[in-house]
Formats: structure tokens, sequence, C-alpha cells
């Protein structure tokens, strides 16, 4: 079973507009088509993870009538949810996607409701039980309003102690932090800012020095998003190159890729694939995610065509 | 069909020591009639329900009549239930749970509800892990 850990889901609201107009006025834009869905980096693992068969258990924390929603469609997409329910309302967060810049996405992120500590210990409680029928662990996304920058670490320290492989996909210091507890997998998430902790990693040095700092201070495969078709895996063994060869033009929504590609490592790995052929099978995920207005492209035959786009090159670590 | 067809993959519950003011915060937010209790191993040792706390809250003589115009006031629920709020679910769960497995049939499922009277049942794996529920509703909505 994997466990996914999302400390502030959201309900994900998705607009394709033909055109965002710049004027000062007041006006009124239509948009062509909407989406509705329950999100946040962890949720999205788990529902890619449930649609390719693999058993998985989302938890976080859920409020309001934003949370029912939430759970809901998590719940009709076979997911297992155990959340802790906390007062106050889970985030909306939209996304404006125009019509020709499919590539640039609008965002509009709500903050989320703020976790009493009472909630942490029971969530902590939960988690406990959860962690002795998991055999990965994700934690995943931005931390909620009151949690502490420790709290993936602690997380990542009980998985540890229990033999349960951690990988994180987030950012920022509370990532930085997991790494003493020698995480599986990292995936920084360098949307805010392309950084890894003080090391820029917007070119391909500058993530090798950046990988190969997370790798020495206990990371086993660091991956990391070179431009929005290509990303590079460091382990201490060497560096991997993934490319995939698709026009961007060919993209309709770029929200949600990351997820599907940690969930497609994941499947892979379950699978008995090896990891190289994981992280293809996500990046090939990832790029059918792009490719689909949903968030997740859950067609298993849409993936399997494009691994053949997905070019890899070895090297040793410098 | 089997269980795991229409199983609803909640794993909402509580704990032996959780207090009846969470439980009840907790049946509201989840939508359950009842909600199950696990052990520190996610193993179901009991089950408390709507109306295992209304029979806690409401004199035996309105329980026994089946009418709340035998109630003096909603008040003397209110101070009750404050005097309860503080107390573990333990005291007020049914230990007698009844449960069903993920390859139980439909058939068996529904027949169980019926018979008992109940409107949902814990499924658990072959360890007495909690996995799940089913619904009468679920049931219904597959026919």
């Amino acid at each position: 079973m994997i466990l996914t850990v999302t400390p502030n889901p959201a309900l994900d609201k998705f607009y394709w507009l033909s055109e965002l107009p710049l004027v000062e006025e007041g006006i009124v834009i239509r948009a062509e088509k909407s989406l509705t869905s329950a999100g946040g980096k962890g949720v999205n693992v788990s529902m890619f993870l449930a649609a390719h068969g693999v058993e998985t258990v989302a938890m976080g924390f859920l409020a309001g009538h934003t949370g029912q929603i939430i759970l809901r469609d998590l719940l009709s997409r076979g997911v297992s949810a155990n959340f802790v329910w906390i007062d106050g309302e889970n985030r909306t967060n939209v996304a404006l996607i125009v019509r020709g810049r499919e590539y640039h996405p609008i965002h509009i992120h709500e903050e989320g409701p703020l976790i009493p500590k009472e909630a942490v210990e029971i969530f902590l409680r939960k988690y406990e039980v959860m962690l002795r029928r998991a055999s990965f662990v994700v934690l995943a996304g931005i931390l909620a309003p009151g949690l502490s920058p420790d709290f993936y670490r602690e997380l990542a320290r009980r998985a540890r102690e229990k033999g349960v492989k951690v990988v994180v996909h987030a950012g920022g210091e509370a990532l930085l932090r997991t790494f003493g507890e020698r995480p599986f997998l990292v995936k920084p998430d360098v949307r805010d800012a392309p950084k890894l902790g003080d090391l820029s990693v917007r070119t391909k040095e500058e993530i090798l020095v950046a990988g190969k700092q997370a790798i020495a201070q206990g990371v086993e495969l660091c991956l990391v998003s070179h431009h929005l078709t290509g990303d590079i895996l460091i382990s201490k063994d060497g560096v991997w190159e993934f490319e995939a060869r698709v026009p961007l033009s060919t993209f309709r929504n770029l929200v949600g890729a990351d997820d599907a590609l940690v969930g497609g490592i994941l499947v892979g790995l379950t699978r008995g694939m090896d990891l190289i052929e994981s992280v293809r099978y996500g990046m090939a995920a990832a790029v059918a995610s792009a490719k689909v207005d949903e968030k997740l492209c859950l067609d298993r035959k849409k993936i399997a065509q494009e691994m053949d786009q997905i070019e890899v090159r070895h090297q040793r670590l410098p | 069909m089997k269980v795991r067809d229409f199983i609803r993959r909640d794993l909402s519950a509580v704990e032996r020591g959780t207090p009846v003011i969470q439980a009840i915060k907790l049946l509201g937010n989840s939508g359950l009639s009842s909600l199950p209790v696990v052990d520190e191993e996610g193993k179901v040792v009991g089950i408390i329900s709507e109306r295992d706390l209304i029979r806690v809250l409401v004199p035996e003589y309105v329980d026994m009549l089946s009418s709340a115009s035998f109630l003096p006031s909603m008040d003397r629920l209110a101070k009750k239930l404050r005097e309860i709020e503080n107390h573990p679910v333990e005291r007020y769960m049914n230990k007698g749970v009844i449960v069903v497995h993920p390859d139980d049939t439909d058939l068996y499922a529904a027949d169980l509800m019926i018979r008992k009277g109940l409107k949902q049942l814990p499924v658990v794996d072959e360890d007495g892990h909690l996995v799940g529920l089913v619904c009468r509703i679920d049931l219904l909505s597959r026919l």
C-alpha cells in the first residue's frame, strides 16, 4: 500500500479561456470550459495510483464543505481516505488556462485552514497505524498554516523507523529538513522559486551541484525538473537526463503533470520495473497528462504510447 | 457482486479513548451514521453510532416510547451531553461488531443489514484491519 500525505488539500478549479484581456475596467470573462477535481499533490498521486490498481490511502486534513467535496471525489475514484477533520474550509485553487498559452497557466491559490495542535496529534496516531501497512509514503505539497516546518521531517523519521520508503514531493524548508532522514526520493517543487535551499536550480550545471549536495546530505535519489519537457535524476551512482521529445504546442493542461510523474514512478516500482524504466514511465505519464484537459491522464494506453518519446542519457556524477 | 465492488474506502474511525464530542463532530463531517472504533493496529474493536449516543442522552422512557414529545426540553439533553462529552467512546461503543470482508457477496452484506437493522457495515481485511465500509445506499444504487 502506498500512503500519501497532503497536509493542505484543495479543490482544483480549471477555467479555459479563449483570451485573457488586460483592461482597466471591470469585465466578465466567459470560460470556454471548466473542470473541478479534488487536488493537492498527494491527493493527485493517490488518484493516479488508484486508477492504476495500486492500493493507496490518502491522508491529511479536511475542513468544511470543500473538504466534503474533496472526500467524495477521492472515494469515487477508489482512493482510500483517512483524513482528520478540522474547523474552517479547505482551499480552492484556481487555474486559468488561456488557449495558445496552455504551458503558462495562471494560478490563484488560497492559503488553507489553520491546523490546530490537537488535530496534528490525532493525525500522527492515524499515521502510525497506516505506516504498518505501507511500502512507500509520499509527503506532498505545501504545508498548511499552523504546521511546523519540521512536520515532514517528523513523518519521514517515523516512516524510516518502520522501514517504509519516503518520497518527498514538496518544496522549501519543509523539504530540506527531511534530507537528514534519508528519503528514498525527493522531487523538489520549484514553481515558486527555482532553488533547492540556497542553490539555484535553473541550469543543468546548477541542478547537478544542488543534487549532489542533497545526495551528500542523505537523499538517495533527487529528481529535478530542468524545463517543461526534461527532468534530471541524480543518485550516488550517476546522473540520468530524461527528455520528452514532444512539442509544447501539444500541451493542454500542465497542472498535475508533476504528480503524474511521481505517481508513474511509484506504479513502475510497485510493478517491478527497474528505477530508470519507472522514471521513464513517470515521464510518459506526465507528458500524457499535460496533453489532456483533465489534470491527470489515467489512460494506460495513452501513457504507454508516450514511452517511445522519452529519451534517457546517463553520465557519471561529475 | 462482491463487497469489494461497492466498498466505500472511507477509513473514518475513532480510537477507544476518543472523546464523545469528537466522535459527534466526525459523524457530522463524514456524513456517516456510525464510526468504527479501532485499536493501535487499525483493527476494528467496536462501533459507535448516532443511535448509541442518542440512547445515552435521552431518558429511558423516551427511548422506550420512541417519541421526543415526552422530553421536557432540549436543555436536558444539552446538559447531559456536556456531562459526557469528554468521556471516551469506549464507554458507549458496541463491542459486538458485525463486519464483512471484501470477498463477501452483496447478498450476504444485504442480508446482514436487513436482519440486524444496520445502515452500514465496516469492511475488514483478513487481519481485521479496517479497509472501508458498505452503506445501504451504495447497495441500493448498484441494483
